[in-house]
């Protein structure tokens, strides 16, 4: 299989915005389906809204673009109807860690045999950059103007919490670090979730000084490490994976 | 085989008997009893007792698009929660099943008492324009019967179709004989996931790309998927008229009421519809062309009135029966003092 196979090329050019993470993360994910040979009549690509909930339609697969939130309650009930379908979530942090907390919450639990990747730029871009539950705090976003007083949600720290866990923070700027993650993800038997670490220049980069995507692209590289240890458990600036298949204590 | 059964449990029995092979609930009152039966069939079902109303609905969407006969049942409280979904299925055309068991509410009420205040919430719950088809029956071996209906129902109009029961009619218990029971199932209508390259989306899309601003084509596709369910719904026409010839007022009574009311057949005339939604327009209109004074009898503050007496455009009298309580003696006094 060519990575190409998996566009829908009619309905390019996308609704990204230039400078826009999320393409980067989509056609890093049609190369990692490609090396792994997956057929599109075995594949089920589900989305929910705002721009990362777009890239469902962009596939060249069946795919389902769902309501705000619910992408991985769509996709537990495909999976569990038809086992032999790979079903992959893709959507944004608002999606699957706001609205979408509580299906995020017990399809982990639940271990259900799902690759869900996340495109974490801490706001919600589509509505025109407010808060999000990913929000570093003291950011300034149309609800938070005064800048964010709250904690940033610790997704790793929800997905770990489950003795059985597949877990993977990777960064846009880390190309191959994200490959291997989408790769290993695609790879597990069972709840698999990938933060990627992303940003949005045009609904929030402006509003706090950056000038374009680039220097947005440079701020990962500086803010996040990939660990010397990788056994050890990710700081909330380190990239890796965190795995436990239930059996080691 | 004659067997004592509650309205719940036929509700289960008729899924399991129309090919349901997809369940997923939240427990509520009084709906639980037909997640207990599904429950023990783990073996022959997928059955998800998912967190929460928002999720059981959208997992049987899931799995209606993955090529299974789904459903979720829930009361009022619950029902508000899967507006959502309802509206997801409509858009993407889904089939799928909905049951809901009314109690008394709104908001958590009194949740082990009977209502019927969930009518228009079943036919215009969720945002926006949709046509529903909604069917409510009024015994044990209805509650089965109707159930199979609702599946076929859903999937000949490619919809989701809202199965209504009250919280008294649910459990009911009452001798049937199931198995010897006639039926016809319709077999799935929707192709499952993985051919290929479809796309379904809960924007208006045309061929799986989205026209967000094509007013022309929202109309187009309106009408489409208005007449669609409409055209289903002519297959399912399911009502029960008792013509009193001597009697000069029609009670139009369903579900639980018109079990409650039966004993006037002799002094009234009495049209129970099984359909709800889209209202039986030619049969209400019939029985109402013969009687001077008209009759809804309801578990709650007139709704069904509202949409008989928008259909006949004449008053419509109205006798609410609130709180979880009836009497037909109640009833009876109310009717003489009209």
């Amino acid at each position: 299989m060519n990575y190409k196979d998996y566009i829908r090329w009619e309905r390019m050019p996308t609704t990204w915005c230039p400078g826009c993470a999320i393409g980067t993360i989509f056609k890093q994910l049609t190369f990692a389906l490609a090396d792994k040979g997956l057929r599109q009549e075995e594949l089920v690509l589900v989305s929910g809204i705002g721009c990362s909930g777009r890239a469902a339609g962009y596939f060249n697969v069946d795919s389902v673009h769902a309501t705000h939130g619910r992408p991985i309650a769509v996709a537990e009930g495909i999976k569990r109807a038809n086992d032999r379908l790979k079903v992959i979530v893709f959507s944004g942090d608002g999606d699957l860690v706001g609205i979408g907390g509580n299906h995020l919450l017990h399809a982990s639990r639940r271990d259900v045999d799902l690759t869900v990747i996340c495109v974490n730029n801490g706001i919600y871009g589509m509505t025109g950059g407010q808060m999000a539950p990913t929000t570093p705090v003291g950011l300034k976003t149309l609800t938070s103007p005064f800048g964010n007083s709250y904690q940033p949600l610790n997704i790793q720290g929800i997905i770990t919490a489950n003795k059985r866990h597949w877990f993977a923070r990777t960064s846009t700027y880390h190309l191959p670090g994200l490959q291997k993650a989408l790769r290993g993800a695609l790879d597990w038997k069972g709840f698999a979730f990938i933060e990627v670490m992303a940003f949005c220049i045009e609904n929030s980069g402006r509003r706090i000084g950056f000038r374009n995507g680039y220097e947005m692209l440079l701020k990962l590289k500086q803010d996040y490490k990939i660990p010397l240890n990788p056994e050890a458990p990710l700081k909330e600036n380190e990239l890796g994976v965190m795995k436990n298949d239930g059996q080691t204590s | 085989m004659k067997t004592l059964i509650m309205g719940n449990e036929a509700v289960a029995c008729g899924a399991l008997r129309a090919g349901m092979t997809f369940f997923a609930a939240y427990p509520i009152t009084p709906a639980s009893e037909i997640m207990h039966v599904l429950a023990e069939k783990e073996n022959e079902i997928a059955f998800v007792h998912a967190e929460d109303e928002i999720a059981s609905i959208h997992m049987a969407i899931g799995a209606s698009l993955a090529g299974r006969k789904a459903m979720t049942s829930t009361s009022g409280p619950g029902m508000s929660l899967k507006q959502e979904g309802i509206g997801l299925a409509q858009m993407m055309e889904v089939p799928l099943v909905i049951v809901d068991v009314q109690r008394v509410g709104p908001s958590t009420g009194m949740p082990t008492l009977p209502s019927q205040g969930d009518i228009i919430q079943a036919a215009h719950g969720s945002h926006g324009d949709y046509t529903a088809i909604v069917l409510y029956p009024s015994s044990v071996e209805d509650c089965y019967r109707y159930t199979i209906e609702a599946f076929n129902a859903a999937e000949e109009s490619r919809s989701p179709v809202i199965l209504l029961l009250d919280g008294f009619l649910a459990h009911l218990s009452e001798t049937v004989d199931l198995e010897n029971l006639p039926v016809s199932l319709k077999a799935r209508t929707l192709l499952p996931l993985g051919q290929g390259r479809r796309h379904f989306t809960g924007l208006l899309a045309r061929d799986g790309i989205p026209r967000t601003k094509d007013s022309e084509y929202y109309r187009e596709w309106y009408a489409r998927v208005k007449n669609k369910v409409l055209q289903a719904a002519q297959n399912y026409r399911f009502y029960d008229y008792l013509k009193n010839d001597q009697a000069e007022t029609l009670i139009i009574a369903y579900g639980i009421t018109h079990r409650v009311v039966l004993p006037l057949r002799h002094e009234y005339s009495l049209f129970k519809p099984v359909t709800m939604f889209p209202i039986l327009d030619k049969e209400i209109r019939a029985a109402a062309d013969a009687h001077k004074k008209i009759v809804v009898v309801e578990m709650n503050d007139g709704q069904y009135r509202g949409e008989v007496q928008k259909l006949l455009r004449q008053e419509v009298l109205s006798i609410p029966v609130l709180g979880g309580s009836i009497s037909l003696n109640e009833i009876r006094q109310r009717l003489h003092e009209l």
